[in-house]
Formats: C-alpha cells, sequence, structure tokens
C-alpha cells in the first residue's frame, strides 16, 4: 500500500503511528447515540428523508430532507453552558460529547478536534445580517457574530470537551466528513495529537434550502421527475439534504490498548487529492491522473477490501463520476456487487457534512463485524477526492 | 527528518499587487489604513480598514464573475507557483491547503441586500455559487493545476498560519513533496458589522501594544508561499527564501472570543513550535506577534511571550499595524514578512506606536524597520475559538 498506508513508513516524529477508531456519536435524523444506536440504524436502513415540517417552502422547487428532532438532543446538552449555542453548534456538541462517552476518552491537551462542514452556521450570518437590516448597527449582536465564522462548533465543541490539541474546520462539498476524518488520522499518525474527534455537521434552514434549490443543486434539480434521493439509479435527479452531526474518536493504538478501549477498526489509509476542475463542476469525462487516491487505489487488489462506500447523493454528475473513476482505477474489483455500485447512505440520512463520518463508522463497523476492510470514497464538485481504507485491528 | 524550504512567495496586500510591493510597504513602515470604500460604513464608530487599492483589483486577470476573494487569491498563488519556477509536472503532485473564512461573502450579501431591498428575485443569486471558503481552493487548484490533496482550512485568524503547518506536514510524513498553502480574506459587511458590534475596532489606525491601543483595523490580502522538499528544491535549482524548522498547533478550550486569561493555548503553541524546530527559545532573534492593536490581546500575547523567552529578550513587532489584520489571510502574509525580515537582515516595524504599553516588556520596533542579522524567527497566529498557531523559520 506504498507510502500512503498508516503505520508504515517514517515520519519526522520517528515511526509513524497505527491510528484506531475507538467512538463514535451521532445525532442525525435516524437516531441519536454512539456505537450501539449507530449500528441498528444502519442495519435497519430506513430512510429519514421526509417533507420538510421546520420551515415552509410556498414555491419551492424541493420540499424533502432528512431533519433531526431536537427534542432528542436537548437531554444531551448542558442547560447552563449550552444553552446560548446555535443549534448547529449544540448539534456538534451533542455528537461530540456521546462520542466521548462512547470512548470513555478525556479532555485535555491531548486531545484535538476536525470538524468537516459543507455550510458552517448560515443561520447565524443571516440572523445577524437581518438583524442590520430592521434596526441598523444598534441591531447587531455580538454574541451571533462569532457563529458566523465557520470554526465556530469546533470551538464549542473543544470548550465541552476541554479539547486542547490542534482544533481544525475544514470546509467540503459533498465529503467534510471523510476529510475531517482523513485530517485528524493523519494528525494522530504524525503524532500531533494522541486523540482525535473527527466527523462533520451541517443544519437544514430555510434560507440555505431555498437558495439551493433556487440553483438547481437540491433534488429534482433544474428538469422533472420525482424528487427524492436515489444515488447512482438511472433516474437520479439532485440530492436531498439532511442535517447531523457525526463524530468518531481517533486514537493511537498503543494509547488506546493502554488505556483498555474498545477498539472497533483500525484507519488503514487515509489520501485525498484533486482533480483539477472548473470550480463548483463535476465533469465525469475527468479522469484522475495525479492524485493520490488514484496512485493508491491503483495499488489495490480485488482482495484488498470486501466492500465501498461511495459519497454518491443522487447528484447525477458527481455519482456518474465516482463510477467512472472507480471503474477506471479499480477495474477488478468494481463489477463486484457492493463496489459498482457504491453503497450509499445519503438515502437514509440525506447530504450533509456528517455523512463522510457515517460512511467511516459504517465501514468500521463492518470491519469490526469480519467484513474485511472497507474502503470509503468520494468525490465532490470541483474535483476533491478522497479514499479510506478502514479493517479489523490485527 | 525532512527539511523543508520555503521556495516561492505571492501576496496582494493593501500596497497592491506582488510581494515586492508588500515588502517595500512594511519596510518603510508605511501605514496602508485609510477610510473604507467597498462597503458602507455610515453610522459606524470605526470606519477604516486596509483594503486592496481599486486598481490593483481590476487588473486582475480573473473574470469579474469571479468572487474579489476567489481573484486575489488565484493572483496571490499564482505569483507564488511563477516564483518558485514550478513546472506542469511540480504543480501536479503538489498539495493545496488555503485558509480562509469569508469565502465570496461580499458578493453574497450584495445578493441579500438587494432582495431585501427591493423584494424581488435578483439575478445575483449566481454569486452563492462562490459564497463559501472552499470556492478559493477550487479555484487555485483549478487554474494552476495542483492535484495532491486539497484542504480549505478554517481555523478564524490563524487559518493562514494553520494551511503551512498542515501542508508542512504533507510534506514531512512524504505524502507530496511540495505544497501551495496560504490564506485568503477580503472584508465583507458581516466582518466588518461584527467587530464593530464587539467594539474591537480602533476609529484610528490601529497602534499594536501602545499604552492607548483602542483595538484593532480590518484588512484584506492574498498570501501564497511554496513550501518544498529542499532536497528537490536544490536539485532543481528553486530559489529558497528560508526555511520551515516546525509548528505548534494548540486550542484554549477556555472561550469563544477571548483569549485564556494567562496565555496557555499561546504559551504551549509556542513552547511546541520551539520543540518541532529543535531550537531553544535563546536561538528566536525575531517575533512576528498576532499583535492586533485590541488591549486583551496585545496584554496576554505579552504575558505568553515573557513566559516562553523572558522579558525584553527577542525584538517584537507587529506589521498589522500597517496593514491591518487581514484575518484568514494574516497567518501567511506575517509568515511571508517573518521570512522576507529573515532574507533582508531587516525587522519590519510597529507602526503607529508611540507610547509602548508598561505591560509590554519588549522592544516592539517602533515606527522604524531596524537592520539585525536575525538567523530564526518565530511568527504567532490567533483567532476566535481560542486557536493558536505558532510557526519557526530559519534564514535561508
Amino acid at each position: 500500500m506504498s507510502a500512503w498506508s498508516f503505520g508504515k513508513g517514517e515520519g519526522c516524529r520517528g515511526q509513524r503511528r497505527r491510528v484506531v477508531i475507538t467512538g463514535m456519536g451521532t445525532v442525525n435524523a435516524s437516531t441519536v447515540g454512539g456505537a450501539d444506536a449507530v449500528a441498528p440504524a444502519l442495519a435497519l436502513g430506513r430512510t429519514a428523508i421526509a417533507p420538510v415540517r421546520a420551515f415552509a417552502l410556498n414555491g419551492c422547487r424541493s420540499h424533502l430532507g432528512a431533519e433531526v428532532e431536537m427534542s432528542a438532543v436537548s437531554p444531551l446538552l448542558n442547560r447552563d453552558t449550552d444553552r446560548r449555542l446555535s443549534r448547529v453548534c449544540q448539534l456538534t456538541v451533542a455528537a461530540c460529547r456521546l462520542a466521548a462517552v462512547d470512548s470513555k476518552i478525556t479532555g485535555g491537551p491531548h486531545l484535538g478536534i476536525v470538524v468537516g462542514s459543507e455550510f458552517g452556521d448560515l443561520r447565524s450570518s443571516e440572523e445577524f445580517v437581518a438583524a442590520f437590516l430592521r434596526r441598523g448597527p444598534a441591531g447587531l449582536s455580538p454574541l451571533i457574530f462569532p457563529n458566523t465564522v465557520m470554526n465556530a462548533m469546533a470551538a464549542a465543541a473543544a470548550i465541552a470537551l476541554d479539547a486542547r490539541g490542534p482544533s481544525v474546520t475544514v470546509n467540503q462539498a459533498t465529503i467534510a466528513g471523510d476529510l475531517a476524518v482523513a485530517r485528524a488520522a493523519a494528525l494522530v499518525a504524525g503524532g500531533y495529537a494522541s486523540t482525535m474527534i473527527a466527523g462533520g455537521v451541517d443544519e437544514l434552514n430555510a434560507p440555505l434550502y431555498r437558495c439551493l434549490a433556487d440553483l438547481g443543486a437540491l433534488s429534482p434539480m433544474q428538469g422533472g421527475g420525482t424528487e427524492g434521493c436515489r444515488p447512482y439509479a438511472p433516474d437520479h435527479n439532485g440530492p436531498v439534504l439532511g442535517e447531523g452531526a457525526s463524530f468518531l474518536v481517533l486514537e493511537e493504538l498503543g494509547a488506546a490498548k493502554a488505556r483498555g478501549a474498545t477498539i472497533h477498526a483500525e484507519v488503514k489509509c487515509a489520501v485525498w487529492g484533486n482533480i483539477p476542475t472548473a470550480p463548483h463542476k463535476a465533469q465525469h469525462f475527468r479522469v484522475d491522473l495525479h492524485s493520490p487516491v488514484r496512485r493508491f487505489l491503483e495499488d489495490l487488489t480485488p482482495g484488498h477490501f470486501g466492500r465501498c462506500y461511495g459519497s454518491g447523493n443522487g447528484d447525477p454528475g458527481v455519482d456518474d463520476w465516482e463510477i467512472a473513476l472507480l471503474h477506471r482505477d479499480l477495474p477488478e474489483a468494481s463489477r463486484r456487487p457492493g463496489i459498482r455500485p457504491p453503497l450509499s447512505l445519503a438515502p437514509q440520512f440525506g447530504q450533509h457534512g456528517g455523512l463522510g463520518a457515517l460512511r467511516a463508522a459504517a465501514a468500521a463497523l463492518d470491519a469490526a463485524r469480519g467484513m474485511g476492510p472497507v474502503l470509503v470514497h468520494g468525490i465532490a464538485r470541483g474535483g476533491c477526492r478522497i479514499a479510506l481504507l478502514i479493517e479489523s485491528p490485527r | 527528518m525532512t527539511r523543508i524550504v520555503v521556495s516561492g512567495l505571492g501576496v496582494v496586500s493593501p500596497y497592491g499587487v506582488g510581494v515586492k510591493t508588500f515588502w517595500e510597504g512594511i519596510a518603510a513602515g508605511t501605514c496602508a489604513i485609510r477610510p473604507i470604500t467597498l462597503i458602507e460604513t455610515e453610522g459606524f464608530r470605526s470606519r477604516i480598514a486596509a483594503e486592496v487599492p481599486a486598481p490593483a483589483v481590476a487588473g486582475l486577470v480573473l473574470s469579474r464573475r469571479r468572487s474579489r476573494a476567489d481573484r486575489v487569491a488565484l493572483a496571490a498563488a499564482r505569483e507564488a507557483v511563477a516564483d518558485a519556477h514550478l513546472t506542469a509536472q511540480d504543480r501536479s503532485v503538489a498539495a493545496l491547503l488555503v485558509g480562509a473564512v469569508g469565502g465570496g461573502m461580499l458578493e453574497g450579501e450584495a445578493w441579500y441586500w438587494e432582495e431585501a431591498r427591493t423584494g424581488r428575485r435578483s439575478p445575483r443569486i449566481k454569486a452563492l455559487r462562490s459564497i463559501l471558503p472552499a470556492s478559493h481552493a477550487e479555484t487555485v487548484g483549478h487554474y494552476l493545476g495542483l492535484a495532491g490533496p486539497k484542504e480549505t482550512i478554517i481555523m478564524a485568524c490563524a487559518s493562514g498560519a494553520a494551511s503551512i503547518a498542515l501542508g508542512a506536514d504533507l510534506i514531512r510524513e512524504g505524502v507530496v513533496p511540495l505544497a501551495v498553502v496560504g490564506g485568503v480574506d477580503v472584508l465583507t459587511r458581516i466582518c466588518f458589522m461584527g467587530f464593530n458590534a464587539l467594539k474591537l475596532l480602533d476609529s484610528e489606525p490601529c497602534r499594536p501594544f501602545d499604552r492607548d491601543r483602542r483595538g484593532m483595523s480590518l484588512g484584506e490580502a492574498a498570501a501564497f508561499m511554496v513550501l518544498e522538499e529542499a532536497d528537490r528544491c536544490r536539485a532543481r535549482g528553486g530559489p529558497i527564501y528560508g526555511e520551515y524548522l516546525g509548528a505548534g498547533m494548540t486550542t484554549d478550550a477556555h472561550h469563544i472570543t477571548a483569549p485564556h486569561p494567562v496565555g496557555d493555548g499561546m504559551i504551549r503553541a509556542m513552547n511546541l513550535a520551539l520543540d518541532a524546530a529543535g531550537i531553544p527559545a535563546t536561538e528566536i532573534g525575531y517575533v512576528n506577534a498576532h499583535g492586533t492593536g485590541t488591549p486583551q490581546n496585545d496584554r496576554v500575547e505579552a504575558l505568553a511571550l515573557s513566559c516562553v523567552f523572558g522579558e525584553g529578550s527577542v525584538p517584537v513587532s507587529s506589521t498589522k499595524s500597517m496593514v491591518g489584520h487581514t484575518m484568514a489571510a494574516a497567518g501567511t502574509l506575517e509568515a511571508i514578512a517573518t521570512v522576507l525580515a529573515l532574507q533582508h537582515s531587516l525587522i519590519p516595524p510597529t507602526a503607529n506606536l508611540r507610547n509602548l504599553d508598561p505591560e509590554v516588556p519588549f522592544d516592539c520596533v517602533p515606527e522604524v524597520a531596524r537592520p539585525a542579522p536575525v538567523e530564526v524567527a518565530l511568527s504567532n497566529s490567533f483567532g476566535f475559538g481560542g486557536q493558536n498557531v505558532s510557526l519557526v523559520f530559519r534564514k535561508g
């Protein structure tokens, strides 16, 4: 698996360290909880997509979403410290707490956070600006302004968990959660922190939803057809938005063993790269000539992994691009069911920043059940591509 | 250990386009903070900032349909790549890490304002495609053909510094041989109004470390550098501006906007950076401070510097006194200022510093740049959410 594999090669801080998954926490439209909640939700496979109830969508082309019930989240929040947080920060804090409890980790300088998000806290940005337009400078709230910076979720989670190691936020369409997990794994492998909480978060809100629908970015996009999330299907016609937060606890193997942690799986490899493409475009004719992902996949044989979770979310351009890339880079494996097409979780939870972490969680649980190494693959409009190989630790 | 050098620089700053223009500006101690022209400021206490000059933006080659931030980001990244003499083959294996916060919000705000004022759907809605910070990396990656790992890093005002630290880590770990790293931010209404609401802006050009300082001044910029394996750079005959030695990244986990009262996270970041660099604090000959000019930041940073280096032991200056706080770009812009200070053996000054705060026990190089044969220097960047990044560079 060449230079991209963790656990091999020399790094600047000595032998590169093996990275394992020791906990997970999620707050999504289907379930709320740790690994014991994620596993049955995935097994059930029930869709949480339904007509949006939180705001009216009169005259809007799209109407579906996968919404989180805040009544399920409220018990996880601290009434004193979390009450003033914005909703997306509350989702983040709740999911990070669940992951920390699931893994039984404690805070301190050894603990870091990586949060992936597609949209951040646009609700707060809109609220902040709307108050100005109503009342002028006197309407501006110094309490809301910090939420408009996209690292507010990571900051809130760091304060809640006393995570004083690196705290990084990555902004990326479609594969924000996968990228956060990969970046966190690299930080652990490189010795920046012994433990990282990594995943993603996004929330549904009316202005964002309406804008995306007006731009034709949501099912049914510009054309006709039935609204719905149908990744890789011939009649796919756009993604359906979801919301929620999902996080994994990544830990250095030795540290996890030393404290007797439950080890779900090992992140054997995490690579990400770019296929230079016009911004915001999905160009399925663009082959991956140079990215590290392509080189990593070309080293894999069909026996290296049993199944593949893909980032397909019903966006025809991105779905078709992913299929074409996997077919080119994994010509033998891509003929097997579970790989062509890959498995998609978007119909269950809707597209949001936490979905990538749920893919990694699903892969970890599959690997722990003896289903062999599992590949998590993703491609986004604009060309960002990622692959994670997750397997049972030996 | 893999040695990493800085082999290319690119800047669009309040002085205009180009690294040379930027260095001439800060070396001369020229304050570029002026009345704001880009957005309406009626009714606000502070109405000044360090904007990128309009003629400089107008001269950029990227289509005007792209956001202002995308345009300045591409110009700076393009200069850095050209400066490093990177071939298409080099670029095809280069990582790209962009620190960003505001994204294309300036254009998004224009759309929102128009719809709110007219009550009608605005054709400006297409601008929303570029509203998110990730748009800069997509633009730069596409136009420059960068195919290595691509990331948009958001760590508030430490974003640009973090992109350097994380990009260097990809090189040290053997993932890529070189990385184009940087930061970009332009003035937005939300940012301007927000810092006004927090009462963190001075109505006069900011005065970091001055006894009478009253807050920061906003600025806008894009700054990029090329980091590269030293052996590779030498083998291809690339330029070497300086050597990247190491970084420290920490979080306060204390408060969303206020720094830790005794600078715990700042101290740990600086000490981690020195550890990673493998040098003692006594070897640092210059610190480019975060130095925003707010009473609280400067006091806590001085406290943290005293703890790490000892009182009065090292010259400290804030280039924000001249170009304002360029937010997500600041970390990279100040890293470039630090590298150029090493290269030119000249410490850029803290402009507008007339009466040093007695709580700041350092020589803050007031008003005039100072010749100094510095070999190793440290650059600090701190941000909302208690984000702390310190970087160490050695003369090339």
